[in-house]
């Protein structure tokens, strides 16, 4: 469906994509993740054609760009911008429009779009009289209203309050099951959690590890424990099977060390604390994500060794 | 080319479809009319002017009253004989003064020869003056000629003026009649149309300038680009807006029309010099030209700018091109002809003005008209492809500089 390969660009001195390859099969939700100035959106730009890339190349189906392939792509991009003077459904109407909608059909799928987002009564107000979070789910509208075959959101869930976040993110694995393909970027890792298949981590405009999400996580989780208890758990961290230590009043979460067993933590709480709960947890993105990007792996040190431009952090100027 | 039509449509009503644009476009007549019509109306017309306060005469010459009997007619106003010993003169004074009498003449015993005198609040009432100086004039003149014993019929006679008869011909040897009013006649139709063209410009420029400018600071621009094409969008936006003024001049132009169609003659005054047919036509055609000529260049100017700010520095080398030929004009309805004029009426930035100024003198030759229609169209296009580039460019400048480099790739990039 959409096939990158080994693009860059820099910005002076800022090498914001550094060799970047991923490719978003047909059907699935690629995310495409990373901290702040990682270079997710410089990434989206070049693929939307906003900003060409110094090298490499940017396929769709095989095809480069094109103006008439602007219809089947949706794009939400990082920085939002609606007509403020233009009534919602209007503006909803006119973005179809652009993509080459005919009226009835774009009217039907707005009023479909709005309901789903509870915006149904604003459809006639204008879109200055919105608040930024509703700004926000027209906007998303706005990129799926044509029913596009390629959507490319660039931080969707930034500045939603968790109920819309919600909304979102069926919406998104709704376009999913309908068959459409997602690439979306974002520094949360909770919602790439829910809805990768596959994704790419991405540091400093490098890859840092790309995968399937289960893969990612069978690799490069480690075994953790939260426990629920009464008592002092200050000891817990001088555990030799223990890595690190998140403290909290009542409870831990525990990373394990290497391949410590979770029944060796088990034993070694037993009769010291008064344990109210034990739970074995699956390995979170977060965790990965902290870990990777933190830049105490290998992974991460290998990705500063190899040519490193200065500033490169700076990546992504807003 | 229905995703042009789509942008055109949408940039038209948000013109359009506002209050203020109603607003202006129904009050636009009356206030056109107010810094018109009003002043030639006014001046036209004394009695509208002056409000018609009675004019006091003072006068030891016994026929004091026949003199300026003609005054009364020419002026409108009726003439109240006072006094002339000392207090009456003084009562009248007070008089001008306080407005009950709109002048005071006085007219001593032998003012043919030593010179009257004229009392106004003012100062500054030039018909009035002119009327008063031109009666007296006459009748001073006609008294000496009887003193002299001269036959007055001879007088007149002798005092005849040379007649000159100013011909112009044309392309194809006709002969036209003219005169100082066909020179006053085009020169004020080439400064309407100037002024025209000057204000349209300021008004739909600006604006075309903005909402290309409030592409990039309302962040719409990415979600455009990623459905259409830059040109696109610009020649949408040059259009549409441009199609809402036209429509906003049409209207004008419409009620114009039947104000001076219908209300002028019903309220006395004579209609405006006639403009040919013809030259009705040439008017809107250069005047619809200059206009998208101007849009594009204000869309070019828009696409540069990094906010409104800048937007007002950046457009004063379009101003230029205006102003010249404003400040020029009288010497283009003299001299249609010279190598300037015939230079700037093919300069595309210049031509709409100059080449409709020559056209109203005296018609060019045809390869002139057609170089320069075709380079105006040419440039209209030129300029906004331009915009669309250096809009496109703009995008990528947006929070950081681009190497020249780079902008030149991006301008020969399709």
């Amino acid at each position: 469906m959409l096939n990158v390969d080994k693009v860059e660009k820099t910005y002076e001195t800022v090498r914001a994509v550094d060799g970047l390859s991923f490719e978003a099969r047909p059907g699935e939700i690629f995310g495409l993740i990373g901290p702040n100035g990682a270079g997710k959106s410089t990434t989206i730009r070049m693929i939307m054609n906003v900003i060409a890339p110094d090298s490499g190349t940017i396929r769709f189906d095989g095809k480069a760009f094109s103006e008439d392939m602007k219809a089947r792509i949706g794009y939400l991009p990082e920085e939002r911008g609606l007509y403020k003077k233009v009534k919602v459904e209007d503006m909803l109407l006119y973005l179809a429009a652009l993509k080459g909608v005919d009226r009835v059909t774009a009217r039907a799928s707005a009023s479909r779009w709005l309901e789903r987002f509870d915006l149904a009564e604003w459809k006639g107000r204008k879109v200055e009289e919105l608040s930024k979070g509703m700004a926000q789910k027209v906007q998303f509208i706005g990129s799926v209203v044509h029913d596009p075959d390629l959507v490319l959101f660039d931080e969707p869930f930034s500045g939603l309050d968790p109920v819309s976040q919600d909304l979102l993110l069926d919406a998104v694995l709704d376009l999913k099951r309908r068959g459409k393909t997602v690439l979306f970027s974002t520094h949360v890792m909770e919602h790439a959690e829910k809805l990768c298949d596959r994704l790419l981590l991405v540091r400093k405009g490098r890859e840092l590890i790309a995968g399937p999400l289960a893969e990612v996580k069978a690799r490069y989780g480690r075994n953790a424990v939260q426990v629920e208890f009464d008592g002092d758990a200050s000891f817990v961290e001088a555990l030799p099977c223990v890595e690190s230590v998140r403290a909290f009043p009542r409870w831990l979460e525990v990373a394990l060390r290497g391949d410590s067993r979770p029944d060796e933590l088990f034993a070694a709480l037993a009769g010291r604390l008064g344990v109210r709960r034990f739970q074995v947890m699956e390995p979170s993105l977060h965790s990965i994500f902290v870990r990777l990007v933190g830049g105490d792996s290998p992974e991460a040190a290998e990705a500063d060794a190899s040519g490193s431009v200065p500033g490169q952090g700076e990546a992504r100027r807003a | 080319m229905p995703k042009l039509f789509a942008i055109i449509r949408h940039e038209f009503k948000l013109a359009a479809a506002n209050k203020a644009f109603v607003i202006l476009t129904i009050l636009g007549p009356f206030l056109i009319l107010a810094i018109t019509v009003l002043p030639g109306l006014l001046s036209a017309n004394p009695k509208l002017s002056s409000g018609g306060a009675p004019i006091a005469l003072a006068g030891e010459d016994p026929e004091a009253s026949a003199v300026l009997g003609g005054l009364a007619d020419t002026l409108g106003r009726s003439i109240v004989e006072v006094g002339s010993d000392e207090a009456a003169l003084a009562a009248a004074k007070a008089g001008v003064s306080s407005g009950t009498y709109g002048a005071l003449v006085l007219l001593k015993e032998d003012w043919a020869e030593s010179g009257a005198t004229l009392y106004t609040k003012t100062g500054t009432d030039a018909v009035l003056y002119g009327a008063v100086e031109k009666t007296l004039d006459q009748v001073a003149r006609e008294r000496r000629i009887a003193k002299s014993g001269i036959d007055p019929a001879l007088a007149r006679e002798l005092s005849r003026g040379a007649e000159l008869a100013v011909i112009k011909v044309g392309a194809d040897a006709s002969e036209e009649e003219s005169d100082d009013a066909g020179f006053m006649t085009t020169l004020f139709t080439a400064m309407s149309f100037v002024m025209l063209i000057y204000m349209t410009t300021l008004l739909y420029g600006q604006l075309i300038g903005r909402s290309v400018v409030q592409e990039k600071t309302s962040k719409t621009v990415e979600v455009m680009l990623s459905s259409v094409s830059a040109r696109e969008l610009m020649f949408g936006k040059i259009l549409g807006l441009g199609l809402a003024g036209l429509l906003q001049y049409g209207v004008w132009a419409a009620i114009a029309m039947l104000l001076s169609s219908f209300v002028a003659p019903a309220l006395g005054l004579a209609a405006p010099p006639a403009v040919s047919a013809a030259n009705l036509g040439w008017l809107v055609l250069f005047f619809v030209l200059a206009f998208f000529l101007y849009a594009s260049g204000y869309a070019a100017i828009g696409a540069a700018a990094e906010d409104e700010h800048h937007l007002g520095q950046l457009a004063w080398p379009l101003l230029v091109f205006l102003i010249v030929p404003l400040v020029m004009i009288s010497a283009f309805v003299m001299n249609p002809n010279s190598a300037l004029s015939v230079a700037l009426s093919i300069f595309p930035m210049t031509s709409p003005i100059v080449m409709l100024i020559r056209i109203l003198v005296s018609p060019p030759p045809v390869w002139e008209l057609a170089l320069c229609l075709g380079l105006l169209v040419a440039t209209i296009y030129l300029m906004a492809s331009a915009a669309a580039k250096i809009f496109r460019v703009g995008i990528l400048m947006t929070g950081k500089r681009h190497s020249f480099k780079e902008m030149l790739r991006w301008i020969g990039a399709r």
